[in-house]
């Protein structure tokens, strides 16, 4: 059984359909790349796995079973959190705040004994920042932990957003254009963190990115999207020399 | 340690009302029921503040939950009162546990629509719900109609008041303290985000509606047992606007901000009552005065990049060339008849006054006077770190 298995999912956005027919399974441990220029649907894909929206028609299944209708909170319960393109951090919260927000879906002790500050919720508060910083650590961003998010430089707010998306321990980490706007060193970093991260924490890692470079040096299988529609899947050789996709990133270097 | 610390301040939370409560026994009865009334705002603007500042959701219609706990309280004193043999304090704790179990039935009938609004359009939903609340009591005859209701027996202490606003303040704090307040702030930051962390958003905004509107009850039940009479002309739209500018003024999410401002806005205006009136040429000259100390305040804040120091002069500076210029400009214009013999009370300004504060405000401070900082040692002791810092 495939951890992530979209079959023939599609989502209608009026007279535009953003993704269409879309298939691919994503088996655990894979470091599973989607590609696609812009405007593609890959991200409206990462909206559909995580029940920001529904999809029209077809069927998306975690661990085998149905996902669609499941609101985002239950998802991300269910082991699988994501990152943003466009970075949305809790802006006036500390870096360490933003990721117990996330780690706060494992807590044990109730709402009432938060309000009348008993000693369990005191402990608990501990408990998932020690996991917060441990995870801040692994981000190299510990040392900023008590900075306001948004006063962080861009490149730590897009480490800040994998760290948060870890906290809720998932199964599967989605990574929405990780390095965007980094620069070479920045990105070549964070190519290294996110191998870590996966061989670290046993985690499955499905990417979207731009930079044609950094996927095909990380990921080993690809999918590739275009006008929403799928229009090669394989591992990066393939994608490299597939016609379709060179016509697709016309202009571009593959 | 804990349960040592703990106690010792439950245990001066408790003193200190105590305390207060046998100081206003040597004040005369307006000044006791000054500091009373000032509590059950402290209450009522903490507890939107929950609400509004720390969880995100415009609600603009918090004195409906006010009324409903004043009516809930007061109806079932005058109906019930004698026949259940209680009395005295144990009564009153009845009244204001259930004013704040139908105030949170109300809250929570509010915060179902803010699930599926946001911003101005949850807030058009909240004062809409405000004013079918009075407009429904108004028709009720149980409950008096436009004229209102006497309720017995009254229940007149400053200790309960306060004690419940400490309640309303610590219970606020305890959340922001611990990791179970961080979702309610992430979804005042970003909903999305926020569910997309596994944040039960919508849980999180309904408690925060339920725990918000509970404690306006308790106001309420307060209000109709100190005042002894309730009508609907005391939770008027004014009133919600009123809690509304305490909140936003004192720092949208601050508990600090908005306990301090609740007693600073409902002080301030009590004091206009005893104020002369004033003329038109004085309002005009304190206008232009205002407007003038407002703008110099407001390029400070833009452009002025120096230390602390120098800023804080710049603003006194500005300050007292309004309020010369206020002066000069109402002497100036006290020559011109008309506006001399013009006169305005001063009681009658304070909607005026509030509309003008906030607006200054959102030009030169729009996180409110505190922000999100709360009052604590560390936050002092931050501060004065920054100054050296800056000093160096
Ligand atoms: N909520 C929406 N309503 C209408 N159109 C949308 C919506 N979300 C995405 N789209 C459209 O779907 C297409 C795919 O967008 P997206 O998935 O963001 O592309 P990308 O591959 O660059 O991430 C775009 O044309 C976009 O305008
Ligand atoms: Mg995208």
């Amino acid at each position: 059984m495939s951890l992530l298995q979209l079959e023939g999912a599609t989502i209608r956005f009026g007279g535009l359909v953003a993704v269409n027919n879309v298939s691919f399974s994503v088996e655990k441990g894979d470091l599973f790349g989607l590609i696609g220029p812009n405007g593609a649907g890959k991200t409206t894909c990462f909206n559909l796995i995580t029940g920001v929206y529904k999809p029209t028609s077809g069927s998306i299944k975690f661990r085998g079973s149905e996902l669609s209708g499941t609101p985002p909170n239950k998802v991300a319960q269910l082991g699988i959190a994501r990152t943003f393109q466009n970075i949305r951090l809790f802006q006036s919260l500390t870096v360490l705040e933003n990721v117990v927000v996330a780690a706060y879906l494992r807590h044990r002790v109730a709402l009432p004994s938060a309000l009348l500050y008993l000693p369990s919720a005191i402990a608990e508060t501990e408990r998932l920042k020690a996991e917060a910083m441990r995870l801040l650590e692994v981000l190299d961003l510990d040392r900023r932990a008590q900075v306001r998010s948004a006063d962080l430089p861009y490149g730590m707010q897009r480490r800040l957003e994998i760290a948060r998306a870890m906290a809720t321990k998932p199964e599967l980490l989605l990574l929405d254009e990780p390095a965007a706007g980094m620069n070479p060193q920045e990105s070549d970093d964070l190519l290294l963190t996110v191998r870590q991260i996966r061989e670290n924490f046993a985690m499955t890692v499905l990417l979207i990115e731009h930079d044609m470079r950094f996927v095909m040096n990380l990921c080993e299988k690809i999918v590739v999207l275009d006008h929403g529609i799928e229009i090669a899947q394989g591992p990066p050789e393939t994608i490299r020399n597939h016609p379709k996709v060179i016509e697709a990133y016309l202009g571009e270097a593959v | 340690m804990y349960w040592p610390v703990r106690l010792a301040s439950i245990l001066a939370a408790v003193g200190g009302c105590f305390l207060l409560d046998a100081l206003a026994r040597g004040v005369d009865d307006y000044a006791r029921r000054l500091i009373v009334l000032a509590g059950i705002w402290v209450i009522l603007s903490v507890s939107l503040n929950l609400i509004n500042g720390i969880t995100g959701q415009f609600s603009i219609g918090h004195a409906a939950f006010w009324q409903v706990g004043a009516y809930t309280a007061g109806y079932l004193s005058v109906t019930f009162h004698g026949k259940w043999g209680i009395d005295g304090l144990p009564w009153m704790i009845l009244m204001m546990a259930l004013g704040a179990l139908m105030a949170a039935v109300a809250g929570l009938i509010v915060g179902l629509p803010s699930l599926r609004l946001r911003g101005d359009y949850l807030a058009i939903v909240t004062l809409g719900f405000g004013e079918i609340i009075r407009i429904v009591v108004q028709n009720q005859k149980p409950l008096g109609e436009a004229y209102g209701m006497n309720v017995q027996p009254k229940f007149q202490t400053v200790w309960l008041v306060w004690l419940m606003a400490i309640v309303c303040i610590a219970v606020c704090r305890n959340l922001l303290r611990t990791a179970h307040g961080l979702p309610f702030l992430a979804v005042r930051e970003d909903e999305v985000a926020a569910g997309a962390m596994g944040v039960n958003v919508t849980q999180v905004k309904v408690t925060a509606f339920l725990i918000g509107s509970a404690f306006a009850g308790v106001a309420g039940a307060l209000l109709a047992h100190y005042e002894g009479f309730i009508s609907p002309q005391m939770f008027k739209m004014e009133q919600s606007f009123i809690i509304l500018t305490m909140v936003v003024l004192g720092g949208t999410g601050s508990i600090t901000g908005a306990t301090i401002a609740a007693v600073a806005l409902f002080y301030l205006p009590e004091r206009l009552r005893d104020a002369p009136p004033v003329t038109g040429a004085a309002l005009l000259g304190g206008l232009i005065g205002t407007i003038v100390a407002v703008v110099l305040v407001k390029r400070t804040v833009d452009r002025f990049h120096g230390p602390k120091i120098g800023a804080a002069t710049r603003y006194i500076g500005s300050v007292v060339a309004g309020i010369v210029l206020s002066l000069a400009l109402g002497a100036g214009f006290g020559m011109i008849p008309k506006l001399a013999s013009q006169s305005f009370e001063a009681e009658k300004l304070r909607m005026v006054i509030f509309a003008g504060v906030l607006i200054i405000l959102m030009l030169i401070r729009p996180q409110g006077i505190l922000g999100t900082n709360e009052f604590s040692l560390d936050w002092v002791k931050s501060l004065l770190r920054k100054r050296k810092a800056v000093e160096a």
